[in-house]
């Protein structure tokens, strides 16, 4: 993601561990509340760059996890990315779960994973794609460039 | 102790407390579930509400999340898991969820109303 014109941008990059996910999910919330004076909006995106760190502690080969934040004049708008490597595996999982969830009604899609999610016994639940998208209305996208993966979502 | 012989949760960020009510119990949940594997500590607990519930006759069981600040979609499975138990149950033993939600918190905001949505006229959300 490339930082455009913006209000203002942070980027944080670290070693994905579980313990920072909750300090760098309130950092953003912070950020973004006192930017834009809106608790509920910093909330949803919060809650997205929290789910994808969650993804990426769960799922990244490597050390460094690249998040990114920018406020956009336009329609105020709030672009968030995490970057991160994975192995061919990963991705070939990633690409499926994102090709199932990102078609269709947002509210439909996400009732049929947690349907599915139910069924299973493992740790997984397979929900944070499909849950941002259906909570946070935003535009998301995915880049692959060999080893790296980047999510980047866009709400206005 | 409650009816169902809950005791009361403390782990990590997150207190869970099981109170009687009239014709059920009440499961009060606090503070911010972002555990890695939250099934851990809510299916044992979902599990002992359900078979309990079921085994007492009780008829209703409220869901109180209203300072549950934040819950992670894993913690979200586990509440899905719970309710879809009750599409399995035999329609006279079948109980009511009624989740009680703070609006104030964006995620309850939207996810909450996505569960009525799992066993249709088993979950409500007020």
């Amino acid at each position: 993601m490339e930082i455009q014109e913006s209000l203002g941008f942070i980027e944080i990059k670290f070693g994905p561990r579980w313990k920072y996910i909750a300090v760098v999910r309130a950092f953003i919330q912070n950020f973004i509340a006192v930017s834009y004076l809106d608790n509920l909006r910093a909330d949803k995106i919060a809650m997205a760059a929290s789910e994808l760190l969650e993804n990426a502690v769960k799922y990244a080969q490597g050390e460094e996890t690249i998040v990114k934040l920018q406020l956009l004049p336009e329609k105020e708008s709030i672009m968030v990315s995490v970057s991160n490597q994975a192995s061919p595996e990963a991705i070939k999982g990633l690409k499926e779960i994102w090709d199932k969830v990102m078609q269709g009604d947002p509210l439909q899609a996400y009732i049929a994973q947690m349907q599915l999610a139910a069924t299973r016994n493992d740790s997984k639940s397979q929900l944070g794609l499909v849950r941002i998208r259906y909570e946070t209305g935003a535009d998301m996208k995915l880049d692959i460039d060999g080893d790296k993966v980047t999510i980047t979502l866009t709400q206005s | 102790m409650n009816k169902l012989s809950i005791e009361s949760i403390k782990q990590d960020k997150v207190t869970i407390d099981t109170q009687d009510i009239a014709d059920g119990v009440k499961i009060i949940v606090s503070g911010d579930i972002d555990m890695q594997d939250p099934s851990t500590l809510l299916d044992p607990l979902f599990d002992k509400v359900h078979n309990g519930v079921l085994s007492s006759g009780l008829k209703t069981v409220e869901l109180d999340v209203t300072n549950l600040t934040f819950l992670n979609s894993s913690g979200i499975k586990a509440i899905a898991k719970w309710i879809m138990k009750l599409a399995g149950t035999e329609a006279s033993k079948k109980y009511q969820i009624k989740i009680l939600q703070n609006k104030a918190i964006a995620w309850q905001a939207t996810s909450l109303q996505t569960l009525t949505f799992l066993v249709p006229g088993s979950v409500n959300v007020v």
